[in-house]
């Protein structure tokens, strides 16, 4: 989220209610809404803290490679039936349930394996070259308060925003949010 | 409220070494388990080279019994399997607030139970080196594999549900993980940063996580109920007396259910008791498995009871000699059945007593287990025993070698389980803290009850 040469300012909080109040006051500073999250290690309502203003698409993703995969099984099983053209019990060669079934269940696969996939990409999961900022004493209970800045004047003011509401171990490093 | 109180007086750094005790914690007894149960299954897998190297012969089978105690054990893990991750996707679903302890450990037995019960088929196979020709892959004999036929039905479906299955119990542990992560130390430090794929906990994360849980509930539950089907669609699709029933699909799918209840009822009683996870999995756990495992006893009861009806009013000559035969060679297990499915767990599970005691209700899923195993058994054996020429009926025991398939299945099945307990969190702990997050207690008249908040959360919300 944070551009080229942009810093990350990370504040603790002990409770959802003084985090709230930090970020509120970094969006008073003013900072974009995309620029200002939490990290915590549970999931905090939407709004009680930071509100996440991007739309979640990727179940649209899901819906497209569950026809991808029914094409796959569909193709296949016709595929096979046409190059091994084996007559049993007297029935056509290409017979429908057997298609249904094979097509059926290579559509979940798809619909399953892209779900792995899409959430994997969208959450930004596995980008390990990327430097983001984090802070393991979330498991402790805390509630970091994090936003991207740019690196002097707003930085600063960031910073002393999330100590005016009560933040602890404020710092400003490089990575992303 | 037992375990809410618990939670609330932890740390979240005390709470993860408690519910992780079994990664933490290597304890001699976990050694000489672990050790016994690897003797046993190496046991059976040396039994299993010991039929490969002699024949399909070494066992009971014989025409026209040609599936015995492999098919059994096939039908039965898979049956087995089919709880853990449906009950885990419909209380997901549904936000069940008793929800979280069960979860990891119920997805962690559809995994190692689909496992057990896939390798049924292809140690059936006979020439068990040829298992690839069920694969679909280009040869340069354009031998390509029949699609018609059910058995290969079940190898895509079976792929689909396991695939599908280990992504719902990762994607579902990635949090944990997490957590695992910041804590541990070493070589389990790398295993689970390489896991936890940098998941941090921001905002957008949980929100994106939240949704693609849903996401894999929705789309594993119509995959489980699938496989079931078509595991009897194996049999509902051959002219054979007994098996040729348009109910077939659904009385699986129930039995299935019946059975993977009672599975994910021995695995937390184990998992309690082992791990010492009393605060966590607590009576009220139980008491709710127990009710969900009494609907399902009459469910079964009822299906059971629908198709033995139809056969006995309607008296076709083949189907009634099938019937008649559980009154004679097959009358003992067809009582062992009955008692186990349906005398006994009927009016043990009427009894809050029983629900709540974890000892009762871990015989009483013993029992079912057991049940489920002869009602297999008497699904495949007298259909073929009896068939529609009485000239070629014959009788089957399973022999030494299939016995030990039995007991090496069971033992294969713990052993994965003991090692996955030992490497991963065996309790959902993000779930379990969301689960104290959301929930406050609130003073209603003179009572403290737990007050639940709950949120909408929608795609693109």
């Amino acid at each position: 989220m944070s551009g080229e040469g942009r810093m990350v300012v990370i504040g603790l909080f002990d409770s959802v209610e003084g985090a709230a109040a930090g970020a509120r006051s970094l969006l008073a500073l003013p900072l974009p809404a995309d620029r200002v999250t939490t990290i915590s290690s549970v999931a905090l309502p939407d709004g009680a803290v930071v509100h996440d203003p991007r739309p979640i698409r990727f179940p649209w993703i899901v819906v497209l490679f569950w026809f991808v995969g029914a094409v796959f099984g569909a193709g296949l099983t016709l595929y096979s039936y046409l190059v091994y053209p084996m007559i049993t019990a007297g029935k056509p060669i290409a017979t429908v349930p057997p298609t249904i079934i094979v097509t059926y269940e290579m559509a979940m696969l798809g619909a399953l394996l892209s779900t792995l996939v899409a959430a994997f990409v969208s959450i930004g999961l596995a980008r390990i070259r990327r430097k983001k900022v984090y802070d393991p004493r979330i498991h402790d209970g805390r509630i970091a308060v994090c936003a991207a800045v740019e690196p002097g004047d707003q930085a600063r003011r960031a910073a002393d925003a999330l100590m005016e509401r009560g933040g602890t171990s404020i710092r400003t490093e490089e990575g992303e949010l | 409220m037992n375990e809410r109180n618990h939670l609330a007086r932890q740390g979240e750094g005390k709470l993860y070494e408690e519910l992780s005790r079994s990664n933490l914690v290597t304890t001699k007894a976990w050694y000489r388990a672990a050790g016994i149960l690897f003797a046993v299954t190496a046991g059976a897998a040396g039994v299993f080279f010991y039929m490969m190297a002699t024949g399909i012969g070494v066992t009971g089978l014989s025409r026209p019994v040609m599936w015995g105690t492999m098919i059994i054990l096939f039908v039965f893990w898979i049956g087995l399997s089919h709880s853990g991750t449906l009950i885990s996707a419909i209380l997901r679903i549904t936000r069940a607030g008793w929800r979280a302890p069960v979860l990891r450990g119920a997805e962690a037995m559809t995994v190692f139970a689909l496992m057990v019960g896939g390798l049924f088929p292809l140690m059936h196979l006979g020439r068990n080196w040829r298992f690839y020709y069920m694969i679909p892959y280009p040869n340069d004999r354009l031998l390509w594999p029949n699609f018609r036929s059910p058995l290969l039905w079940d190898m895509v479906a079976i792929g689909t549900y396991l695939t599908g299955s280990i992504l719902f119990l990762y994607f579902g542990m990635i949090p944990d993980l997490a957590v695992a992560r910041d804590f541990s130390t070493g070589w389990r430090k790398k295993l689970y940063t390489i896991l936890a794929a940098g998941f941090r906990g921001t905002h957008s994360e949980w929100r994106r996580y939240h949704v693609a849980s849903t996401l894999f509930a929705v789309l594993i539950i119509p995959v489980a109920v699938s496989v079931h089907s078509i595991v009897s669609w194996d049999f509902a699709m051959a002219m054979v007396p007994g098996w040729h029933s348009t109910i077939f699909a659904p009385y699986f799918v129930a039995g299935a259910i019946y059975s993977g209840i009672a599975g994910v009822i021995t695995v937390m009683a184990f998992l309690r008791r082992v791990f010492r996870l009393e605060n966590f999995l607590t009576e009220r756990h139980f008491d709710n498995l127990g009710k969900l495992l009494l609907t399902m006893t009459l469910v079964w009861g009822y299906f059971y009871f629908a198709e033995f009806l139809t056969t006995w009013y309607s008296r076709l000559p083949e189907d009634w000699a099938l019937i008649s035969s559980y009154g004679g060679h097959f009358l003992p297990l067809f009582i062992l059945m009955l008692t186990c499915n349906f005398l006994i767990p009927l009016p043990a599970l009427c009894l809050s007593k029983v629900r709540r005691s974890v000892p009762a209700i871990l015989a009483v899923s013993l029992v079912v287990n057991v049940g489920m195993l002869a009602e297999r058994a008497l699904i495949v054996v007298p259909s073929l025993a009896r068939r529609n020429d009485p000239s070629i009926w014959l009788n089957y025991f399973p022999t030494w070698v299939e016995i030990s398939f039995i007991v090496g299945s069971i033992t294969l099945f713990s052993l994965l389980y003991v090692i996955f307990a030992k490497l991963f969190p065996v309790m959902a702990i993000s779930d379990i803290k969301e689960h104290l997050f959301r929930t406050t207690d609130r003073a209603v008249g003179g009572a403290v009850v737990p007050s639940v908040a709950e949120e909408d959360e929608g795609e693109g919300k």
